[in-house]
This record gives C-alpha cells, sequence and structure tokens, in this order.
C-alpha cells in the first residue's frame, strides 16, 4: 500500500470540492443551519447556559443529510464518466483507490467542523464554556462523521447514478442512527438490546463529554467495515 | 513481448472473445481491426488489466498480467475509447495527478509535463480546463496521460474516433514517432488508419481472430486471381479474343472505349501467374500503342469485407 498513492487521491478529492462552489454552499448551509438551530429553535438565550451541548447533539442528525452529499460522487461519479476504467489501469490497489477517496471526504468534513468552532467562540464570549466538552465532542463528530463517510463510499461503489448514491447512503445512515428507537417502538425492550448498533446511543457519551472507549473503537469498526465493503464492491469487476 | 494465449471472455450468456491467441514482439505498430462489436476493446481492457478474461492467459515478458498486475500496469500506458478524462481538471493539473500516481519524482514532475505536452502539441493549453477542450484536444491529454510515464507499452483504444481529418493526421503522425521506440497496440474500424501507422494488423470478428500479418502479405494471401488493367490504342474491342487466348489469363472483361481512341481491358490471370508479360509481347506483336498497364491490387477494404463477412 502506498501512501503516496493515497494522499495523492485525498488531495484530487479535496481539490475537486474546494474548486468548485459545491464547498462553499454545502459549509455555508450547514453553519447556517447549526446556528438557526442552537440560536433560534433551541431557544439558547432563554435556557441562560453556556453550552453547546445542544448542537452536539443535532449535529449526528443534521450529518445524516450533509455527509451522503459529500460522498455521493466519490465513485459514482467515476463510473459514470468511465474514469474508472483509466484509474483502475494505473498502478494503485482498490485499496488505496477507497482509502484516498475516504480520506478525501474526511478532509472536508474536518474544514466543515473547523469552520463550525466559531459556535463554540461565540458561546465563549457569552459564559465559561467546558472546554473539555467541547474537545471530546469535536473528537467524536469527527468519528462519527468519519462512520457515515465510509457508508456513504461504499453506496456510491454501488451505482453509477448520484442520486441514488446519496439515497442509499441517507438510508443507510438514518438506519443506524435511530436502528434502538426503531425497534422500541415495537418492542420496548429492544432499545438496550440495539444501542450497540446505534450511532445515536454511542454519541449520548460523547455529547456529554465523556470519550469512552467502547465508542471509538465502535465507529472505528463501522469505518473499517465499510471501507472493506467498498474495496470488495470495487474488485467485484474481477469476478469472472 | 506480449504473449496472449487462448483468451476468452464472456459476458453471461455472450461470448466476447473465443481463443484468441497472438504474441507481439518490442517495436511492432499493431492495429487491431473489426467492425464495432468484434472483440477489439474487450481485447484491450484485458491487455490492461481492467477486466479479467474468462480463460487463457496473457503476459508481457513472462510475467502474468493478473498475478503482477501492478508491475505490468506500470509498463503500459492505455486510452481507453471514447477518452475518459476528470473535465473539471486543469490540464496541468490532471497530468499533476498521473504523475503523482505514476511514480514519477516530485522534482521531476514539472519537466516531465512540459516534455509530454510539447509532443502531444498541449503546451498552450496546460492552463484550460479539460471540460473546455474540444475533442481533438481531449484526445491528446488522453494520450500525454498514456505516455507520462514513457511507456514501452502502448494501448490505444480507437485513439482518432471523432476527430476531423486534420487532427486524425496529425494523431496518426504522433502514433508512428511514438511506434519508433515503443510497442503500440491500436484498435480501430478504420482501415486508412491501419494502413497509416501500423506495421501489423489483427483482424477479429465475432470474438475470434481471422487474420494476423503485415498489410501486404495480407493481401497476397486474400488475392485470388491477379488482375490486370491494360488500356491501349489501336485495339477494338473485338480484339478481346486475341487476348483470351493468351496463356495464363483466364477471362477478359469487355473493353470499353475510354480515351480519343484507346480501350481499357480488365484481365484476370490464373491463379499464381503474372499476365503482364504475355500482354505486352501481344500489344507489340499487333503494333497497338500502350497506354497504360498495372496490377489491380484488391484494396485492404475488400479484404475487411471479405474477412469479416457474417456468413
Amino acid at each position: 500500500m502506498s501512501p503516496r498513492n493515497i494522499s495523492a487521491i485525498a488531495s484530487r478529492e479535496l481539490a475537486f470540492f474546494f474548486n468548485s462552489p459545491i464547498a462553499y454552499i454545502a459549509i455555508t448551509v450547514f453553519l447556517a443551519v447549526s446556528g438557526v438551530y442552537l440560536f433560534v429553535l433551541y431557544d439558547f438565550f432563554g435556557g441562560n447556559q453556556a453550552t453547546i451541548r445542544p448542537l452536539l447533539e443535532q449535529i449526528p442528525l443534521f450529518f445524516i443529510l450533509y455527509i451522503p452529499a459529500i460522498t455521493m460522487r466519490l465513485v459514482s461519479e467515476e463510473k459514470r464518466a468511465g474514469t474508472i476504467e483509466l484509474l483502475s489501469t494505473w498502478p494503485v490497489t482498490d485499496t488505496e483507490i477507497v482509502l484516498g477517496k475516504f480520506f478525501g471526504a474526511v478532509g472536508f468534513i474536518k474544514v466543515t467542523l473547523l469552520m463550525s468552532l466559531v459556535f463554540p467562540l461565540i458561546v465563549s464570549s457569552l459564559g465559561t464554556l467546558d472546554l473539555g466538552m467541547v474537545l471530546g465532542g469535536y473528537i467524536g463528530l469527527l468519528l462519527l462523521g468519519g462512520a457515515y463517510a465510509a457508508m456513504g463510499l461504499l453506496t456510491s461503489t454501488w451505482t453509477k447514478n448520484q442520486i441514488v448514491a446519496f439515497i442509499l447512503a441517507v438510508l443507510l445512515c438514518a438506519f443506524f442512527y435511530a436502528i434502538d428507537g426503531m425497534v422500541a417502538s415495537f418492542w420496548e425492550g429492544g432499545r438496550d438490546a440495539f444501542a450497540f448498533l446505534s450511532f445515536r446511543a454511542h454519541f449520548a457519551n460523547i455529547a456529554r463529554g465523556v470519550l469512552d472507549s467502547r465508542d471509538i473503537i465502535f465507529y472505528l469498526s463501522v469505518m473499517v467495515v465499510a471501507l472493506a465493503l467498498s474495496v470488495q464492491s470495487l474488485q467485484a469487476r474481477n469476478w469472472k | 513481448m506480449i504473449e496472449v494465449k487462448g483468451l476468452s471472455k464472456a459476458y453471461g450468456e455472450l461470448e466476447a472473445l473465443r481463443e484468441v491467441s497472438f504474441s507481439i514482439e518490442r517495436g511492432e505498430i499493431v492495429g487491431f481491426l473489426g467492425p464495432n462489436g468484434a472483440g477489439k476493446s474487450t481485447t484491450m481492457k484485458i491487455l490492461t488489466g481492467y477486466l479479467p478474461q474468462s480463460a487463457g492467459s496473457v503476459s508481457v515478458d513472462g510475467k502474468d498480467i493478473g498475478e503482477d498486475s501492478l508491475s505490468v500496469r506500470a509498463r503500459i500506458g492505455y486510452l481507453p475509447e471514447s477518452t475518459p478524462l476528470y473535465t473539471e481538471m486543469l490540464v496541468y493539473d490532471y497530468l499533476a495527478y498521473v504523475a503523482q500516481i505514476r511514480a514519477i519524482t516530485k522534482s521531476e514532475i514539472h519537466d516531465r509535463i512540459l516534455e509530454t505536452t510539447r509532443l502531444c502539441g498541449l503546451e498552450e493549453r496546460l492552463g484550460q480546463e479539460i471540460g473546455t477542450l474540444s475533442k481533438g484536444y481531449r484526445q491528446r491529454v488522453g494520450l500525454a496521460q498514456a505516455l507520462l510515464h514513457r511507456p514501452d507499452i502502448l494501448i490505444l483504444d480507437e485513439p482518432t474516433s471523432g476527430l476531423d481529418p486534420n487532427q486524425i493526421v496529425e494523431i496518426r503522425n504522433l502514433i508512428k514517432s511514438l511506434g519508433e521506440e515503443r510497442t503500440i497496440i491500436l484498435s480501430t474500424h478504420n482501415l486508412p488508419e491501419v494502413m497509416a501507422t501500423c506495421n501489423r494488423m489483427l483482424i477479429v470478428h465475432n470474438g475470434a481472430l481471422v487474420a494476423d500479418g503485415t498489410p501486404a502479405e495480407l493481401q497476397a494471401r486474400e488475392e485470388e486471381n491477379p488482375r490486370v488493367r491494360l488500356v491501349v490504342r489501336g485495339a477494338t474491342g473485338d480484339d478481346i479474343d486475341k487476348l483470351r487466348d493468351l496463356e495464363g489469363v483466364e477471362a477478359v472483361d469487355a473493353g470499353v472505349t475510354v480515351e480519343d481512341g484507346a480501350t481499357a481491358f480488365e484481365v484476370s490471370a490464373v491463379r499464381g501467374r503474372d499476365a503482364r508479360p504475355a500482354l505486352l509481347e501481344l500489344v507489340s506483336n499487333q503494333g497497338w500503342e500502350l497506354v497504360e498497364i498495372h496490377r489491380l491490387v484488391l484494396d485492404l477494404e475488400g479484404i475487411f469485407r471479405k474477412l469479416t463477412k457474417d456468413v
């Protein structure tokens, strides 16, 4: 595995976002929605508390739409345009392609999160902010975002249609986000039984500012599984 | 250098290639010829490692395309059909990206891009977005992409399709000049292209190899009765029997008057015989004035149609 190939592919993906208006529009919309949620819908000022916890709890929900929109074109566009044929006859392995594209998307998520630091900054100017919670929350968001991105990349390998990839990724993310709640709607005991699979349940501690190794391992495992399946899906063309 | 043995490929029920075998030596420019859907692109996709074969083997200098995939791919430059490119990228950025993946050292990348784009006549377009280029220039970007790492094998799938006549000539000349030090395999359904650029042709039809040789060899092989066109002054259409009686002549097409009193005959010789000496002797014995005599060769188009005709 060549880090050089992975970083070349990742940089190209990042450059694609920032050379087109898409990145700026997406980040602006994301910040606007977050700001409206925190300061208007949530009634931040009525709560009289300098905390960004309500926002940390909400971002995993926003990400269900935001991250599939970033990842939908990663492989599907290469399939549609036929560039996958060149990419896969260059001396790069399918694993390098998948990791490169994944890190490109993660890079974009990092930029988004960096921009959203504006909210903790505003809040900290209004009162004393729990910095540990902010740090823990952001690490958690990056892990969760990575898990979404890996699933979005996976659905992008399944089709040459970006919209199909987007819808499948949203469904997949929403399913794993709320699986415990969905099971609980017809079997109350299922909430605890399925919490181990639920993105929301694994985020509960993180939103409180507690980074538990179980949650970290969970998100990392989701990434590994989804990325491995993506490599598998790319290699499917090698079936005789 | 390239050894293809018993190559077959099936897409589900459809057999795209059946037991194709050939070998290509270093420095050859091979034209892969066949009607649309004959199996040209499939063969190229297998040679470049994009598709796996259903049966058979491909090796480059003894290395199997499946087992040593990465090292074989590193030696090949490939231009797929319809030249897929990242249209949102600038020409320079795209080639810099390819250079990174081709493991060209950072300090060398800039010079290599300049050198390659100069070769492809692209140096004026380095700062242009690929999507805004004309078809001819996109084709050059595709070629530059294939040439950047100085591969010793070039595989070009329909490199001139969709280009205008001037662009076609330019790309052909480029391919010819590249062929001086590289092995090139190009596919086309365009015969003049093969005539102009290749020193060997492989004709595929319905997934099978139906001919393999130089254009001249194929012409010689496929020609059944060498035909000669004779134009003389002083003879009339009635003299046709004198021609028919000559030794080695099988048939003569009726003489027609072509220009101020000259008559043209088309003579078919017996297989393997040259009728020209006998004809010339007759012309001088009769006191006719010779205007023209030449051998009619079955052109490649004729051969191509004959070989790829569905029976």
